[in-house]
């Protein structure tokens, strides 16, 4: 029965225009790059960044990986892992977003001197310009 | 069938209406889309955890270039995969088989584009646990360094099993009973270059040595010779003002402070011949020069110390590692495809459309990765 199904689905290859959608994906690329190109308020890099990157995601499992032409079962294999995913996150949530932690790193206090310190002339390859 | 006729009782439905092969691909997608979001999870909780976490280019040699180009690579792969998988469902095996070629060439692209990242990355000793991240940590690697050139240029000049301190042994014996002046020159150099590392060895656990202090005892090393100045041999150190600029970059204004130099005018090279007497000579008359210990030293340089360097390593080596070992494994499947040439027929239309579902989600990984390292880093 299963074979017979496929079958069906192999010979009803849902018609989409994939050479379409590879070049939504190319611009959407070429938009990630230059976003960071033109410095953008970092707020709205992020934001914009990963709307394309979700965009692009999306594009690639709604039409390259066909789950808009799928059956249910999708929402029952997928949401599990999803929920869990998300899950993951927002569960990290604390430890990205708030720093209820004093630190104690060596080597930031010694980079700390080293900027209270003009004599000791910071490496060129050092933060603060390579920090964020 | 017959059963079917005779009973009149609608047929079970067991399971999902796809291949199980398919359905084990989904489930297993399910696992690795867990897996991927554990790592990224965690590289965003260790950056914002780190302040001072490198960003630089210049200092982790992340070229957005290559991410970009990656990108663009796994994009137009996926779209060959999916033509291919369309193909096979129009009988077209093929232009199917054609379109997974295209594919594979393209994943052997991406590892090729992954590779040149990867060795700027080891040549400039980006690897986890490799990074100094501070002055420390720097003069003490660099004593690691200097100590393996050592023995790495002993094992050369002299050959075998022996342990080292036998080598250093057969060689000083080498030095008075040889005839070749070319290699007994060698070996003295070799002799004079570990004496003063081992110098540089007391210096360091007593303290006295920075970062500059130990660049500027490499570049000295470097620049250390016998040359002919006015017609006359001298030996010692000789400088140039190009020397010095191209220290002042590399290293940084502090490492030319501290080789106590006296101000160097244009057509004049300074040279020390002493513990810290410097000369100025007239460069034009410095007609010749024999560099000591250049072909000793190698490779070797005081390492730049970087703020959570190591970190930065593993995160970044583990992410795209991973998602190398995956390009890898989906090769492998196109392999597989390949192989049938031209026997590629309707029975591989499941396993051609199984191995394009892995395969796009190996560029859906991308599609993320390529952000999170290549752009946001910097600007967060």
């Amino acid at each position: 029965m299963v074979h017979d199904t496929l079958n069906e689905h192999v010979d009803g290859h849902p018609n989409v225009k994939y050479f379409s959608i590879f070049i939504a994906l190319c611009v959407c690329t070429i938009l990630s790059v230059l976003f960071d190109l033109i410095h953008l308020p970092s707020l709205i890099l992020v934001t914009l960044v990963l709307a394309v990157a979700t965009a692009k995601a999306l594009y690639v499992m709604i039409y390259f990986m066909h789950l808009k032409f799928e059956g249910k079962w999708k929402y029952i294999v997928l949401a599990p892992t999803v929920i869990l995913a998300l899950g993951l996150i927002v569960g990290l949530g604390p430890d990205i977003g708030m720093q209820y932690y004093s630190r104690d790193i060596p080597q930031a206090k010694w980079s700390q001197q080293q900027h209270h310190h003009p004599g000791a002339a910071p490496h060129p390859d050092l933060p603060p310009s390579s920090g964020h | 069938m017959s059963h079917h006729a005779t009973s009149h009782t609608p047929a079970l439905k067991m399971g999902l209406p796809i291949s199980n092969g398919k359905l084990g691909l989904w489930l297993f997608l399910g696992t690795e889309i867990m897996f991927f979001t554990a790592l990224i999870g965690t590289y965003i909780v260790l950056y914002f955890g780190s302040p001072g976490w490198p960003t630089d280019p210049e200092v982790t040699h992340i070229k957005i270039w290559a991410g970009a180009l990656n990108t663009f690579v796994l994009l137009t792969s996926s779209y060959f995969v999916v033509v291919a998988h369309e193909s096979m469902a129009l009988k077209q095996y093929g232009r199917a088989w054609r379109f997974v070629a295209l594919a594979f060439l393209c994943a052997v692209l991406f590892l090729g584009i992954k590779g040149v990242e990867y060795y700027g990355k080891f040549s400039h000793g980006i690897l986890p646990g490799r990074v100094p991240e501070s002055d420390l940590q720097a003069v003490q690697m660099f004593r690691i360094d200097w100590q393996r050139q050592m023995e790495h240029e002993l094992n050369r000049l002299i050959p075998g099993e022996d342990p080292v301190h036998l080598k250093q042994a057969t060689l000083s014996t080498e030095i008075d009973e040889t005839q070749d002046a070319a290699r007994k020159r060698e070996l003295q150099h070799w002799m004079d270059l570990n004496m003063l590392f081992v110098k540089y060895r007391d210096d360091i656990s007593a303290n006295r040595v920075t970062l500059p202090v130990a660049q500027a005892r490499v570049f000295e090393l470097r620049h250390t010779g016998t040359f002919s100045v006015n017609g006359a041999d001298r030996t010692g150190v000789l400088v140039t003002p190009s020397d010095l600029k191209a220290l002042a970059h590399h290293d940084g204004d502090a490492a030319v402070t501290a080789l106590n130099l006296p101000e160097i005018p244009a057509g004049k090279a300074a040279l020390k011949t002493g513990e810290n007497n410097w000369e100025l000579v007239d460069a034009t008359q410095v007609s010749s020069h024999q560099l000591a210990y250049q072909g000793l030293l190698g490779s070797l340089a005081v390492r730049h110390p970087i703020l959570f360097g190591n970190l930065f390593a593993s995160t970044y080596f583990l992410m795209t590692g991973f998602h190398a070992i995956h390009v890898i494994v989906g090769m492998i499947l196109f392999a597989v495809i390949l192989l049938q040439g031209p026997w590629l027929g309707a029975s591989s239309a499941n396993f051609v459309e199984n191995s394009g579902l892995y395969w796009h989600f190996v560029d859906l990984v991308w599609i993320f990765l390529f952000p999170l390292l290549y752009i946001l880093p910097g600007n967060l």
